[in-house]
């Protein structure tokens, strides 16, 4: 897949991610494995710049005697992710129309 | 590696970045560790399933803008004494030009990359206009069928050149972007981590 795209998508793939519920780190690895590919060291830059674009807040809170990172999402962020719904519909009429080979 | 290796060599490998941005990366990555062994993953493996510290590095580096590395570099670490400032002031008519030349190169090779870009647009944008006059002058000309043909022959083939030769800059211009990209990359390693001991 073409970089730029799978940057953007996996911007949102996070934010899905924690969109229902907080959620930390490694459980967002794991939620996302099964759709995309995505590595704990993929994840750290897209958390730092979901943050600093104030698409998520991050709280810390003890877990078994340690301290983990919850990621919560903000409201632009619930908005991005209905943008990326529309986008979507969008790319889907172009994807028919490709796959159809353009025929009417 | 175990845990406590692994720490310790990532916060070598990104001494330089601010006490915040090096505290948050290593924080993050001890997290990663503590709840993957916690899942059921050995240590070792735990570990080493994170990917090679140069990997790491080098994505943490790619989102930090630059300007914060050289910042931090160029930041004191303590306050300054009084004497020290008397020298920075005294010595100014040295230093300032100095590091003006330096943020002004900076500058000049930003731009000499958006004009090779540039030059090869316009480059491409002459001869298609050029192309396209040679065919409108064989039309106008009055020096017979001859030349006519010469003419549309040679506008034809300049605006064709062009065409094939705008396909050929655009992948140029992305290799430019790339290029650059991990010019940035280069730029930023050299402020952050320990210099590499021969081991």
């Amino acid at each position: 897949m073409e970089n730029q795209m799978k940057r953007g998508l996996l911007d949102v793939c996070v934010l899905a991610a924690i969109r229902d519920e907080d959620s930390y780190g490694y459980r967002i690895v794991k939620d996302l494995s099964p759709y995309v590919e995505i590595s704990e060291s993929t994840l750290y830059p897209i958390l730092r710049r979901l943050e600093s674009g104030q698409m998520l807040t991050v709280r810390t809170a003890e877990h078994n005697g340690r301290l983990r990172k919850y990621y919560h999402i903000t409201d632009s962020g619930i908005e991005r992710l209905k943008q990326f719904e529309s986008e979507w519909k969008e790319l889907m009429q172009i994807y028919e129309f490709v796959t159809r080979g353009g025929e009417k | 590696m175990n845990k406590t290796e692994f720490t310790e060599q990532l916060r070598a490998a990104l001494k330089g970045l601010s006490e915040e941005d090096l505290k948050k990366s290593v924080d993050y990555y001890e997290e990663m560790i503590d709840d993957r062994m916690e899942d059921g993953i050995p240590e070792e493996e735990a570990v080493n399933g994170l990917g090679s510290i140069d990997e790491i590095k080098n994505k943490i580096l790619k989102e930090i803008p630059i300007v914060n590395i050289v910042k931090e570099k160029i930041k004191p670490k303590r306050g300054l004494a009084g004497w020290e400032i008397a020298l920075l002031v005294i010595g100014s008519p040295v230093w300032v030009p100095i590091v003006l030349s330096l943020i002004i190169t900076g500058l000049s090779i930003y731009m000499t990359f958006w004009i090779i870009i540039l030059s090869l647009y316009v480059t491409d944008l002459s001869l298609f206009l050029s192309g396209i006059l040679g065919i409108v002058a064989a039309f106008m000309q009055t020096n017979g069928f001859a030349t006519g043909l010469f003419l549309s022959g040679i506008g034809i083939t300049l605006t064709g050149v062009s065409v094939l030769l705008f396909f050929g800059f655009n992948q140029i211009t992305k290799w430019m972007f790339i290029l650059s990209k991990k010019f940035v990359l280069w730029l930023k390693k050299l402020f952050v981590g320990e210099k590499k001991s021969a081991n």
